[in-house]
């Protein structure tokens, strides 16, 4: 595995662009905690080409979502600096899927998946199509006129899912989306996801804790180090695709990054 | 559940016998609701007939049945409850509306918190009917006073709370608005208003509550009409009996106003799990 990103866009048959969708440089930031500062992330640089989907792993509390949460613009970093380039200032540039529950608790869950739309004034009919759409998608079709307590926590994350894809925006920045699921569902939705981005080539950037679901989804996955997180490594992977969850698991490729990754992960909790 | 020797711990479903009188008694909470007054006003009754209460102060509940069934027979009693229940009503909405936007206002945006909140913690001990001599030097003595004491009074009970409400709505929220690029007024529509709709509703029900107190007082200047108007009246020529039943009126409508708020927030608020049954 090469940490050469300079094939990642090897399937669409193009040259890559002068210019990536995602650059940061330098990036870090300080949380002040009463007196005390807590360094979150620091020196992170990043290019993310267009179209190509990113899996962050990292040990808990290095930084992932602060890094998230600043490519989402909800927080302004402290040092360094993140350049995108929007294609298309009529569509949204990026969509935030939280770590936590954030589905609206006052609206059905039909509302809160058209929430992006119907803030940008997008004509009801349109709305309502790509609306069921990805209620179908993520299983929720019958449940569409429910509201949020009437849904376990499972259903509760495929709805905030589905409120990102369907607002159609050309980043998705995914928080650990899937933690909260199942195994099956879990694996269901790693394969919507995936059969999504190939049909509407997003960006992707997807953070886990999970080393599997990293190597199924990712066309490159980065280690984090421990706080303060900074890139430690990365690993280019080239599985086929469409990919299939279960098959992958079986192939012995996926075993040996598996293993390295988590040999660079653990040094990272408990030190080496 | 019987625990039997040896540390044998048996749970059996408990015996499904059809509910007995008692039963159902203890579940009609109309039945459980009504038992309390009634029993006061039996006492109550009782202690007159023997002399223990002064019947000048506190006449016979039967006594006053009877005058309530002669003022009602009139029909006075019905407008003047009308009229307080109009006074209640414009000075409500005079007052909840404007503690309505000024809460979410100042719970959405740190500045104008630190520019108006201390002018408003600066008011809000004066009592409010202190300044009702003040208000009726501007506003006259006429409805317009009334409106305005009324409002004033109801406006910082629903100021204070929608403010706690906007406050204590979860951070995330806002992150997902501002996630989804929402406007100003886009955010106080689709979440702070209904993340605050809960703590707005427990304002307006305080509210509504100090207005009916309010009212009441100020039916005492410049009006020949209106419930606390007519219980002034009935002291001043020292009607007791007459007295109760406005009292009583007046209870009524206090009940009365805070159901309609509370079936009003059934109907406004369909996602909270169902905790007030
Ligand atoms: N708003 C904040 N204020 C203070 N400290 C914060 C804040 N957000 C995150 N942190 C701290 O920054 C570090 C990284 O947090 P986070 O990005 O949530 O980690 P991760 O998502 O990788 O688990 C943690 O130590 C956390 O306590
Ligand atoms: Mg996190």
């Amino acid at each position: 595995m090469s940490s050469d990103p300079s094939t990642t866009l090897d399937r669409t048959g193009l040259s890559p662009p002068a210019f990536p969708k995602i650059r940061v440089r330098g990036l870090g930031k300080r949380f002040q905690v009463g007196k005390a500062w807590v360094e979150a992330i620091k020196a992170i640089d990043l290019d993310v080409q267009a179209g190509e989907f990113i899996c962050i792993v990292g040990p808990s509390g290095c930084g992932k979502t602060t890094l998230l949460r600043i490519l989402a613009d909800l927080e302004a970093p402290t040092e360094g600096e993140v350049t995108i380039e929007q294609s298309d200032p009529s569509n949204p540039l990026s969509s935030m899927i939280f770590q936590e529950s954030s589905i609206l608790p006052w609206m059905s869950i039909r509302r809160n998946v058209a929430y992006g739309l119907e803030l940008r004034g997008v004509p009801a009919a349109e709305i309502d199509k790509s609306v069921d759409r990805f209620l179908a998608l993520t299983g929720l079709d019958r449940f569409a006129d429910a509201y949020p307590h009437q849904l376990s926590g499972g259903m509760k994350q495929r709805a905030s899912v589905a409120r990102a894809f369907a607002n159609n925006p050309e980043i998705l920045l995914m928080d650990e989306p899937f933690a909260a699921l199942d195994e099956q569902n879990k694996a269901l939705l790693q394969e919507e996801l995936l059969r999504i981005w190939s049909e509407t080539r997003k960006t992707v950037i997807f953070i886990t804790h999970s080393i599997d679901e990293a190597l199924v989804l990712g066309d490159r996955v980065i280690v984090m180090s421990r706080r303060p997180g900074r890139l430690k490594t990365e690993f280019k992977i080239d599985f086929p695709r469409p990919r299939r969850v279960y098959d992958l698991k079986a192939n012995p490729e996926f075993g040996r990054i598996g293993r390295e990754i988590w040999t660079l992960l653990r040094e990272e909790v408990v030190g080496p | 559940m019987t625990v039997q020797a040896r540390s044998l711990v048996q749970i059996t479903a408990p015996r499904q016998t059809g509910p007995t009188l008692l039963d159902r008694m203890r579940r009609s909470s109309l039945l459980m609701a009504i038992l309390a007054p009634l029993a006061i006003l039996i006492v109550w009754e009782c202690l007159t007939r023997v002399g223990l209460l002064d019947q000048r102060f506190f006449p016979a509940p039967s006594s006053i049945i009877v005058s309530l069934f002669a003022l009602v027979e009139s029909g006075r009693v019905f407008i003047d409850a009308a009229w307080t229940i109009g006074r209640m009503l414009v000075g409500f909405v005079f007052g909840a509306v404007p503690g309505i936007v000024f809460g979410i206002m100042l719970g959405l945006s740190p500045t104008v918190r630190a520019f108006l909140q201390p002018v408003i913690a600066a008011l809000y001990p004066v009592p409010k009917i202190a300044l009702f001599p003040l208000i009726m030097m501007i506003f006259g003595i006429g409805e317009a006073s009334k409106w305005a004491i009324v409002a004033i009074a109801v406006f910082f009970q629903v100021f204070y709370s929608t403010l706690a409400g906007v406050v204590n709505i979860d951070r995330i929220y806002l992150d997902v608005a501002s996630n989804f690029k929402a406007t100003r007024w886009q955010l106080c529509r689709t979440i702070a208003i209904p993340g605050a709709l809960p703590f707005i509703f427990t304002g307006c029900q305080l509210g509504i509550g100090m207005a009916l107190v309010i009212v009441v007082i100020a039916e005492n200047f410049g009006t020949q009409v209106g419930l606390g108007y007519l219980i002034w009246q009935s002291w001043q020529v020292f009607e007791v009996r007459d007295m109760f039943v406005y009292l009583l009126m007046v209870s009524l409508l206090g009940y009365g106003s805070q159901m309609a708020i509370l079936r009003l927030q059934r109907a406004v608020i369909p996602w909270k799990k169902d905790d007030a049954g």
